[in-house]
């Protein structure tokens, strides 16, 4: 069943008196559960696609359509509900919030997306997910503390704790080496299928795409 | 505000070093604050303390309260129907101790009043500060103008004019001293019972104050001084809230990417901004408030609670909005841009 949907989408930035168009007209249909994955060289278009079909930026035309509402018509503020409760996001570095310890960044997510889950409730789903990505032991540590892996293993928790629908990640495995790019991906496959979190994501690295069911290559502003 | 709160203990030097500059700017404004007032007080305590009501002068006197000789009949006509109103007279003048030192003083003398010292003939009443120069009740002081002698008769707090002690007589010797029958000035209690009186020109205790030789030049130079201090400090404050924010864009990007409301972040900037001026600022004005208890004899210095409160609000003011307009900036600004502004 389709969920998410890219219709005709063009993204134009002014550069001084130059219009560049980075976007021409992309069409893309996700299904529920399912990963897909965008490819491309640099500066083909994917991330722009990415960070528009996650609401973190407008498109200049065409329609982003999740469960059947047009996101491209809706206002700020109920973009930021969609993004506080129905997706999740895992960026190239972890940004994760450096005062916060890893526990408390899941807790921050889960207040965020207003989780009907009592206090001892989040407290059992917050060690449950750290369970899943084998970081109970770490649950104090702030994320200075971290290696590059845990940080975005962590990352990856943040983001599907309050159980999104949705999840954006934009090459996840960019900043590690390759044992734990493999780990990363198949902790990003065994959860989102799971939890049945239909998954968008950038990558360059080809070795990752054994883990996605859908692959788009871009190439100029155009879905190939 | 806990994530406020998280944030500040885990950045303790960050917010310490903010929070100091509050509590050192603050304090400096409060101590030139106490200073300029202490000048002000020294200048014209005698004034000050009074309550609010209306000086009266010669209208022909052009404002100048030593030229001002009311008619005796007018002040007595105006003393019958006001139970409270008082006529004085103020001359600076001088009085020599035993050995023969000369002390310059104020000397105010006035009809039956609970405003000023009542004195008998050959009496004298003296400021403290007189004290410590090694005059002691039951002293015996002249001056070259009058036939008698002042026999010390006490001494009273904060009564001052004109930078000199005051030295309170009964009104006969000062007849005798300045050769004048007439007093200078009626002054009246109560800030709603403004008379017009023909010939007599009113004046409110404020406005009196400026007829003073140099006190309103001097005051004008004084507040200055300090409005510039509470103004450049403000916009310290309101800086150092601005950069704190700023800097810390591609966090409050990142909060907004994961759908944090932005009534929230300015609620995390202003609990931060609460919590550092209110601690830097409550241990200012406690500081500035013992070093009023410390401050070196003679000094004229003069900070009160409400002072320091109401410069603290201010200050608080200032810090509110520099946070806030950094807010704004933060409010603008799209997620992804700020997450690629400020790399966290």
């Amino acid at each position: 069943m389709t969920i998410f949907t890219i219709n005709e989408v063009t993204k134009t930035f002014t550069n001084g008196e130059v219009d560049e168009q980075v976007l021409k007209g992309i069409n893309i249909s996700l299904k529920e559960g399912e990963i897909t994955a965008l490819v491309g060289a640099s500066g083909s278009g994917k991330s722009t696609i990415l960070t528009i079909a996650a609401g973190l930026q407008r498109a200049s035309d065409g329609q982003v359509v999740f469960e059947g509402n047009n996101m491209t018509s809706m206002n700020q503020e109920e973009i930021r509900k969609i993004r506080a409760t129905d997706f999740g996001f895992v960026f190239q570095s972890a940004h994760l919030v450096p005062f916060l310890t890893v526990e408390e960044q899941l807790m921050l997510m889960l207040d965020v997306s207003e989780s009907p889950l009592k206090k001892h409730e989040r407290k059992k789903e917050i060690d449950k997910v750290l369970k899943l990505i084998d970081m109970e032991h770490r649950k104090e540590a702030y994320p200075a503390s971290l290696s590059g892996g845990e940080r975005q293993r962590v990352s990856i928790a943040r983001a599907i704790i309050h159980k999104p629908k949705m999840l954006f990640a934009d090459e996840p495995t960019a900043s590690l080496d390759s044992k734990r790019s493999k780990d990363v991906m198949t902790l990003i496959r065994e959860l989102t299928k799971t939890l049945n979190i239909t998954t968008l994501m950038v990558t360059h690295d080809e070795e990752m795409l054994s883990y996605v069911d859908h692959i788009i290559t871009m190439k100029d502003g155009r879905v190939l | 505000m806990k994530i406020a709160w998280k944030e500040i203990k885990k950045n303790k030097v960050r917010f310490t070093i903010l929070g100091s500059i509050i509590f050192l700017v603050s304090f400096l404004t409060f101590i030139i604050s106490g200073l300029s007032n202490g000048l002000s007080q020294d200048n014209a305590a005698l004034i000050k303390d009074l309550p609010d009501g209306h000086f009266y002068m010669e209208t022909e006197a052009n404002e100048t309260y030593n030229l001002s000789r009311i008619d005796k009949d007018v002040q007595d006509n105006l003393l019958a129907k006001q139970k409270d109103a008082v006529a004085l007279s103020i001359q600076m003048g001088f009085v020599n101790d035993a050995n023969d030192k000369q002390h310059s003083l104020a000397f105010v003398t006035s009809t039956d009043s609970k405003l000023f010292e009542s004195v008998e003939k050959g009496e004298i009443v003296l400021d403290r500060s007189l004290e410590k120069d090694g005059i002691k009740v039951g002293d015996i002081l002249t001056n070259n103008q009058f036939s008698g002698e002042f026999k010390v008769k006490g001494f009273v707090d904060q009564a001052k004019y004109s930078h000199a002690p005051v030295a309170f007589i009964n009104m006969e010797n000062y007849q005798e001293i300045y050769r004048v029958m007439e007093m200078q000035l009626v002054f009246i209690p109560g800030t709603d019972n403004e008379q017009t009186i023909t010939g007599l020109q009113s004046f409110t205790n404020k406005n009196f104050l400026n007829t003073i030789p140099s006190y309103s030049a001097e005051q004008m130079s004084l507040n200055m001084i300090v409005w510039f201090l509470v103004v450049i400090s403000g916009m310290l404050f309101a800086i150092f809230f601005y950069m704190m924010n700023v800097q810390k864009i591609g966090l409050y990007g990142i909060l907004k990417a994961i759908g944090v409301k932005t009534s929230t972040l300015f609620k995390m900037m202003w609990t931060q901004m609460l919590v550092i001026t209110v601690i830097a600022l409550a241990l200012s004005v406690a500081l500035s408030q013992a070093f009023t208890m410390v401050a070196p004899e003679g000094m004229p210095f003069s900070l009160t609670f409400e002072n320091t409160v109401q410069l603290s609000i201010v200050f608080f003011v200032i810090g509110f909005i520099g946070a806030t307009l950094s807010g704004i900036q933060i409010k603008k600004v799209e997620p992804l841009q700020a997450i690629q502004q400020g790399e966290v």
